[in-house]
């Protein structure tokens, strides 16, 4: 028989110790954790969470697949995912993820994007052509498609209608932004005598990077061009730049910084220290969730153009829903990420519950987008955001999109620092400065794409 | 003593110390190699990666934005030094002092912004500095009659963060020298009184050198610490570096290159030289140490 006599030389916890993690190890080598039937979806908010569930579990009732659906934080969300592509492992059948991070899937060469090529499947079904188009640019690279679209997103001016129309202001008159600020200007009064205007016109700071990108989009400009190569150094931009900078600086600026998804900011909003703000269809809901005291004091406007004539709109956020290539079913994720996004009902309540118009042309006509919203003082505002979304700017899927908008709004901050260093507001004074700043913005840009190897743009 | 009996103890040994070597080679060894490795690679996960060599180490020391980020680091290190460590000293001192009244309070009261946690501390500051609707430009606005606008999460970023440091380390490194001092003995600084040594004198040539261990001991945690600043920009300036990057740090600048766009190789070249900076400065402290101990 073994000679069991050496166990004596250890001492009593030794051996207890030493049981234990054999008996741990083991466990954890034989363990295997309850996979759920059916197919695993993950999403970021809870506000979509809140319309997919009873549909899912209708759909199941009705014999369906049974989805699993996990909301994760953005962040979690955006690490599981990454770790599971640049891993090759198994992640979720549906993940549902927002711009910037479906960006940094497309970093790698085309073949290695975690997302399932959707582009054949949307053109032989026939559904490319019922959803509008811009909505495909932030998920489409290099020519290829890789979610379906949730949104559109069009862009308009949230006005507080209380303070305008007591000031007897029509704003039917505003069709550029020389025009806001001129028809607006009354309202920019100094009653406690500190010699700085009590009111400014609209939210907007040179440091704000997604209002600028939105700006920069509605005035025709871009970052990067069809090819996904760098176009931030151009004549387009620097304009557009000018004319934004100086809506902030010197004595005879109309804009204020008054951040979103802050406490402060929405105070200052609620005492109305900002007259108007870039309002995207999602960000309805934000402020009816946030500022309940607002109700029936706002009220909504297309964007003034830029110039005569220009375009009213422009376009901030964006979702999509992609199918991994790890999926178990690509036939059944499909099966399920189509009858999510393509379903007459969710479209509706899409609008209903979270102020996000479809991207879904043949739901637009549905008359919940004409029912006039209380909140924004009974305008039928689900309409006016329809009329608008065709005309939303196209976009680029580019995984360097954050890092351009980040030195378009260091550009902006450095032509706003110099303009007030050297006294200099009008738009034709700053021009030559936003060319310099854009062009070293430009520079940062492309010494980071350049080192992509995988990625071949022709710079 | 048999022969049997020792080889056996031998092998206990080699027993017991195997579940740390193990662990260790495959947690700390392998990813180290590992990341070696990756700093000579452009890669996009194991699937797609390019054999680079240097060029990542080369692209590090031409990049304005890495030089940025170490110049913020390095301010931010010394701003920890020559103000964070000296206010906690003083306030060691004065709360050591045995004419002070429920100074266990104030202990608690300096030392509690630490039990909120980095992230916690650093949603706060965000609030608190914010324009107009900020405390502190509220209270600078009450007293002073300065700007309610007073950019500084904009424009006086490295500041904004000292200070929420100061918050947040004064009173932690603090308990450190409370500590030491307490550990002084009396009987010197009694003895130098007797010889004439004035209270300058006593604090410099009796207390400094009766708490340098602590001192040297506390200096090279802040500067690992400060060298590893992450979380205080990343949640106080919502994920960016801030205008202008005014508060990219070295860590901050890596997360960016290795998570926001992908550049795995090029994070990991930032890891090696922000692990260099760590290894030097913590030989120079114990060097330092060493030659004045």
């Amino acid at each position: 028989m073994f000679d069991l006599n050496w166990i004596r030389s250890f001492s009593l916890g030794t051996i207890v110790i030493a049981l234990m993690a054999i008996a741990s190890s083991i466990g954890v080598l034989v363990w295997q954790p309850d996979r759920e039937h059916g197919l695993e979806m993950w999403i970021f908010s809870l506000e979509h969470e809140a319309l997919y569930r009873p549909v899912l579990e209708q759909r199941e009732r009705a014999g369906g697949e049974h989805v699993n659906l996990r909301v994760l934080a953005t962040a979690a969300l955006e690490r599981r995912m990454m770790s599971g592509f640049f891993g090759g492992l198994r992640t979720a059948d549906l993940i549902e993820v927002e711009r910037q991070m479906a960006g940094l899937a497309f970093t790698g060469p085309l073949e290695a994007v975690g997302f399932t090529d959707l582009t054949d499947h949307l053109v032989e079904t026939g559904l490319m052509e019922q959803i509008n188009k811009p909505s495909f640019g932030p998920w489409t690279s290099r020519g290829r498609v890789f979610g379906l679209p949730h949104d559109v997103h069009p862009v308009m001016l949230g006005y507080r209608a209380d303070i305008v129309e007591a000031a007897g202001i029509d704003v039917s008159q505003i069709e550029t932004w020389d025009d806001f600020a001129r028809v607006l200007a009354p309202l920019m009064t100094d009653e406690d005598g500190d010699g700085k205007p009590d009111r400014y016109l609209l939210g907007l700071w040179e440091t704000d990077s997604d209002r600028l990108e939105t700006l920069l989009l509605q005035a025709g400009g871009r970052f990067f061009d069809e090819r996904g190569a760098a176009v931030m150094d151009q004549e387009r931009n620097a304009w557009a730049l000018s004319q934004i900078v100086s809506w902030c600086v010197g004595p005879t600026r109309i804009a204020a910084d008054v951040p979103d998804f802050s406490a402060g900011g929405n105070r200052l909003k609620e005492e109305g220290y900002a007259v108007a703000y870039i309002m995207p269809d999602w960000m309805c809901n934000v402020w009816r969730m946030q500022m309940p005291n607002l109700a029936g004091k706002v009220k909504v406007m297309p964007l003034p153009a830029f110039e005569p004539g220009g375009r009213r709109t422009s376009v901030w956020g964006g979702t999509m829903l992609g199918i991994p290539k790890t999926t178990v079913s690509f036939e059944r994720s499909w099966q399920v990420a189509t009858d999510l996004y393509f379903s007459e009902e969710l479209a509706k309540k899409l609008y209903s519950n979270n102020d996000i118009i479809t991207p879904v042309k043949s739901h637009w006509s549905d008359p919940v987008f004409d029912a006039p919203d209380p909140y924004f003082s009974g305008q039928a505002k689900g309409r006016m955001y329809i009329d608008l979304a065709p005309d939303v700017p196209a976009r680029t899927s580019s995984p360097y999109n954050k890092l351009a908008r980040d030195r378009f709004r260091d550009a902006a901050v450095a032509v706003a620092e110099w303009a007030r260093r050297e006294g200099k507001c009008h738009p034709a004074e700053l021009i030559d400065k936003c060319r310099e700043e854009l062009a070293r913005a430009q520079g940062a840009v492309m010494r980071q794409m350049e080192r992509n190897v995988f990625l071949e743009v022709d710079q | 003593m048999s022969m049997a009996y020792q080889s056996r103890i031998r092998w206990a040994g080699y027993a017991l110390l195997a579940p740390f070597v193990l662990v260790f080679l495959i947690f700390l060894v392998l990813p180290l190699v590992q990341a070696g490795v990756l700093a000579l690679k452009q890669t996009y996960g194991p699937q797609a990666s390019v054999w680079v060599g240097l060029e990542n180490f080369r692209h590090l020391a031409n990049d304005p934005l890495f030089w940025r980020a170490v110049s913020n680091t390095l301010i931010y290190t010394a701003s920890t030094i020559l103000i964070q460590l000296p206010l906690a000293l003083g306030l060691a001192m004065v709360l050591n002092h045995p004419k002070i009244r429920g100074r266990g309070i104030y202990r608690l009261i300096f030392f509690s912004p630490q039990l909120m946690g980095m992230v916690f501390v650093s949603m706060l500051a965000g609030l608190i500095f914010e324009k107009r609707s900020g405390l502190v430009n509220q209270a600078l606005h009450a007293a002073f009659g300065t700007s309610l606008d007073f950019p500084w999460l904009q424009v006086y970023i490295m500041p904004t963060l000292i200070i929420s440091t100061l918050w947040m380390y004064v009173g932690f490194n603090m308990v450190y020298f409370l500590a030491a001092l307490q550990n002084v003995e009396r009987s010197l600084v009694e003895a130098a009184s007797v010889d004439g040594a004035g209270p300058w004198a006593r604090f410099r040539h009796v207390t400094i050198p009766a708490i340098r261990p602590v001192g040297s001991f506390v200096v090279l945690l802040s500067v690992i610490g400060s060298l590893q600043l992450f979380e205080l920009p990343y949640v106080m300036l919502d994920g960016s570096a801030g205008p202008a990057n005014r508060g990219l740090t070295i860590v901050l600048y890596l997360y960016q290159n290795g998570f926001e766009i992908g550049d795995l190789g090029y994070a990991s070249a930032i890891g090696w030289v922000l692990g260099l900076m760590l290894v030097v400065a913590a030989a120079l402290q114990m060097r330092l140490a060493r030659e004045r101990g």
